[in-house]
């Protein structure tokens, strides 16, 4: 039995009310408990902030990033940001750490713990590559993870839309996550993935996907319905149509008023609208961009239903991975970079693209305003996710950099007094005068997921909570992060201390421990009869497509050392 | 005026990364402090002075340290990588990525060099009397630009991939090259003084000039007459048209006898 006492903790916990409380925490067999006994191990916190560990709701951390780093091998050579990027040799506790975009997956580990991280959800795994994604996993040391599943241009899923068959498609999606060991369920440019099949995408979500006449919207709903019907711990996650087209805020508004009608199974959004910056564009083209935020802002402010992340971009190299193959596409031909580019056979496409942001280009600083905009002008941060989509808008290792863009007016006004007129004539940032206080931050960062993916011992302190827990290098009373913003970011790149599941990892910016995590993944019951209908269809998919059998398909326990299944009981 | 003697107690099997072999590590230091720089021997981090007898007169700035190296250096890399200032002259063979990532000061190597020599260099020169490997002056893998200033000079031969990615800079080859020299040349100038094989291909700016003979020329490129230059006579070809290229390649007279297509 090991137990730890945390004394003169500054706690910041939105769940509890508590902002920057000096209290005490206790820690028994990586829990968090009433009181410990007088042998706990005592750790002075000396009122520095003490928040939950972190959760990255949206990241590409394993699977598709494989095709980033053999891509970018120069990105093993990069070193932006001095402590969290480059290259590290092993030490007695830590592996070799390469890059910067594409880091190795110790260096994954390591890094999101030395900022105070322990779960992060990887944003896209298409079934069929769900056993590299896990491979990918069991590699990453310290944070616990999950996968969320991509079915948005499913042949399966858009059959059984077109057939009118919920009942199948609710035991296709479970059968899917089962096979996936996924979370939840991904739709990114919903049946743009098989359009890109064509060499085609579709332009909205009334434009029919080529050869299965259902239109993006369908594939929106009754995947939302599904998820609902399977009682899921989230909702679905949704990337819109039209990603990174100047005019596309109105498709994402679109979008988000679909799911108007879609009650929630549980006490979370009934829509996770993810990294909105690249979907909140006003003008008709490059020429006259300009930010969507303020419409967007407005929707979701009267909105109660959904939830959204940031994808804030950050100014330097970053590399693009989605499964929006068309947008790929037209990023390398219009950049005359690097392309990947990849059919997932029945299921979906991808694409990888390496670029770089730069504050001279007015489109980059208009991206870079937006995702701020957004995260700012929406009143209640309960409602934002904090992300950069890393790296789509770049690395996560920059994320201290995004905290003091939040917390401090200051700080935003040094980044865009270097932009053009033209830039700042297409934006609303300046106007906005908001500062986020750390209770605000602790939502975007932590809180907000562990409701919005329905997993109570996380994101909080409370007691029966895991004992994930970061210690910032701040006293949250003597610092005023509106001004002293680069002593902030300091703080956020290295913590004091940070434990998963009441184990020390980091200490003083240095990794001490690197344990396994675990990985969630959700079992949704559907009735026998249901299933074994649908079983029927996907045999026949399987004998006259794939590529694979299905006994090869599924993902295998061996592949989870340490799994987390997450049961839930379908409405048939 | 510093002066620094270095001489190699023994020769090595397993490489040294001696990046720590430059004028700005050693400036202003006495012996024992250069000789406690650390180098790494394999996967052990070992200590400079383990491996080297030095010798130091005087103590100055970076601009004016010149370092003496003597032994076979076969297995010794990085030797001068990212020096911004001062002298390197050796006397021996040198292993890979010896004046990698160069800013500036002079390295003459009395001997051969391994491949990946001056990769990425800014500026500064380097003179290489023996032959080099592979890719002189190159990008290393997946970066867009390879040497973007100073100048390399070969007296003897090089292998292939010569001055690949090159964004700017100096190339002199008086010796033969091996297979696609000046691939994907972006803006550098390349001089070959003897043979070359499929010279230029991908080359989106920059100039090369092949004296000697060129074999299996590829036929992506217009001709644009002839120039003269320092009293000799070349044939201009522009290219490489594949990647919609505006680079100059001029070649010998007489060196070449493919016929290409002439820009209407």
């Amino acid at each position: 039995m090991s137990e730890i006492l945390i004394k003169n903790a500054s706690v910041c916990d939105p769940f509890q009310g508590i902002d920057c409380e000096k209290m005490d925490l206790c820690i028994r067999n990586g829990k968090i408990v009433e009181s410990v006994s007088s042998k706990a191990k005592v750790i002075d916190a000396k009122g520095r902030l003490t928040l939950a560990g972190g959760f990255d709701g949206h990241t590409h951390s394993a699977g598709k990033i494989n095709v980033g780093r053999f891509m970018n091998p120069n990105d093993a050579r990069r070193n932006p940001v001095p402590g969290l990027s480059g290259k590290v040799a092993r030490t007695e506790k830590t592996r070799a750490q390469v890059g910067y975009n594409t880091p190795n997956t110790y260096a994954i580990g390591y890094r999101y713990a030395k900022l105070g991280y322990t779960t992060i959800c990887e944003a896209a795994m298409p079934p069929l590559s769900a056993r590299h994604t896990h491979e990918e996993f069991k590699e990453i040391p310290i944070l616990d993870k999950m996968g969320l599943t991509l079915l948005g241009s499913n042949w399966q899923v858009m059959e059984y839309i077109r057939d009118k068959e919920p009942e199948k498609l609710a035991a296709y999606v479970a059968w899917a996550l089962k096979a996936s060991r996924g979370y939840g369920i991904k739709i990114v440019n919903p049946g743009g993935g098989e359009a890109w099949g064509w060499g085609r995408n579709v332009s909205g979500l009334y434009d029919p996907v080529p050869n299965f006449e259902v239109t993006p919207a369908e594939i929106l709903i009754e995947l939302g319905k599904a998820n609902e019907k399977l009682n899921l711990p989230h909702s679905v996650h949704v990337h819109c149509n039209n990603l990174g087209h100047p005019g596309n805020y109105e498709t994402t508004l679109e979008t988000m008023k679909l799911f108007e009608k879609i009650k929630p199974s549980q006490e979370r959004q009934s829509l996770h609208v993810t990294h909105v910056q690249f979907n909140a564009y006003a003008g008709t083209s490059w020429r006259d961009f300009e930010t969507g935020a303020p419409m967007v802002s407005d929707y979701i402010n009267q909105a109660k239903h959904l939830t959204f992340d940031m994808g804030q971009l950050i100014f330097g190299p970053a590399v693009t991975m989605t499964a929006d193959g068309p947008v790929e596409y037209a990023n390398s031909r219009m950049l005359h970079e690097k392309w990947s580019n990849q059919d997932v056979e029945l299921e979906d496409a991808s694409g990888v693209v390496p670029l770089s942001y730069s504050p001279k280009s007015f489109v980059n600083a208009v991206q870079w305003a937006i995702g701020l905009e957004l995260a700012l002008l929406v009143k209640d941060p309960w409602k934002v996710m904090f992300t950069t989509d890393s790296p789509n808008g770049g690395s996560f290792v920059n994320y201290p950099e995004v905290v003091t863009y939040l917390m401090s007016a200051k700080k935003r006004e040094e980044v865009y007094s270097g932009f053009s007129e033209l830039a700042l004539g297409k934006m609303v940032l300046p106007e906005i005068d908001r500062e986020l206080s750390f209770s605000e931050l602790a939502v975007m960062t932590r809180a907000i997921q562990s409701k919005m993916y329905g997993r109570p011992e996380k994101g909080k302190l409370t007691i029966g909570a895991d004992a994930d827990i970061a210690i910032y290098e701040l006293v949250p009373e003597k610092i005023d992060p509106s001004v002293e913003h680069e002593k902030v970011k300091q703080a956020f790149s290295a913590t004091a201390y940070t434990f998963k599941d009441g184990k020390l990892v980091v200490k003083e910016g240095n990794i001490e421990a690197s344990p396994m995590g675990k990985t969630y993944w959700v079992n949704a019951d559907v009735p026998e009869r249901v299933d074994s209908a649908m079983q029927k269809d996907l045999e026949l998919k399987f004998k006259k497509y794939y590529t694979v059998s299905k006994s090869n398909y599924m993902v295998e326990d061996e592949y989870l050392p340490n799994p987390v299944e997450i049961t839930t009981k379908g409405d048939f | 005026m510093q002066r620094v003697n270095l001489s190699l107690k023994e020769k090595n099997k397993i490489p040294l990364e001696a990046e720590t072999l430059t004028p700005d590590a050693f400036a202003g230091k006495t012996e024992e402090e250069i000789k406690a720089l650390s180098v790494w021997y394999g996967n052990e981090k070992r200590l400079l002075g383990d491996f080297f007898k030095v010798e130091v007169q005087g103590c100055a700035k970076p601009e004016e340290t010149k370092i003496l190296i003597k032994g076979d250096l076969s297995r010794v890399k990085r030797i001068g990588q990212g020096m911004t200032a001062g002298e390197i002259e050796i006397y021996g063979n040198v292993d890979m990525h010896c004046g990698s990532n160069m800013e500036g000061g002079k390295i003459t190597i009395n001997g051969d060099a391994d491949s990946w020599l001056g990769c990425e260099m800014k500026g500064g020169e380097i003179l290489l009397k023996g032959n080099a490997g592979y890719y002189v002056g190159s990008g290393y893998r997946g970066e867009a630009c390879g040497m973007k200033g100073g100048k390399i000079t070969i007296n003897g031969n090089t292998k292939d991939y010569l001055g690949e990615h090159m964004c700017g800079g100096e190339i002199l080859v008086k010796g033969d090259t091996g297979l696609l020299p000046a691939i994907s040349n972006n803006g550098g100038t390349i001089i070959i003084e003897g043979s070359a094989t499929m010279p230029a291909s991908e080359m989106k700016k920059g100039t090369v000039i092949i004296k000697g003979k060129v074999s299996d020329f590829l036929p992506s490129f217009f001709e644009e007459g002839c120039e003269e230059l320092e009293g000799l006579v070349y044939r201009k070809f522009t290219g490489d048209v594949n990647v919609g290229g505006k680079g100059v390649l001029l070649i010998s007279e007489g060196s070449l006898k493919t016929e290409a297509k002439k820009k209407k």
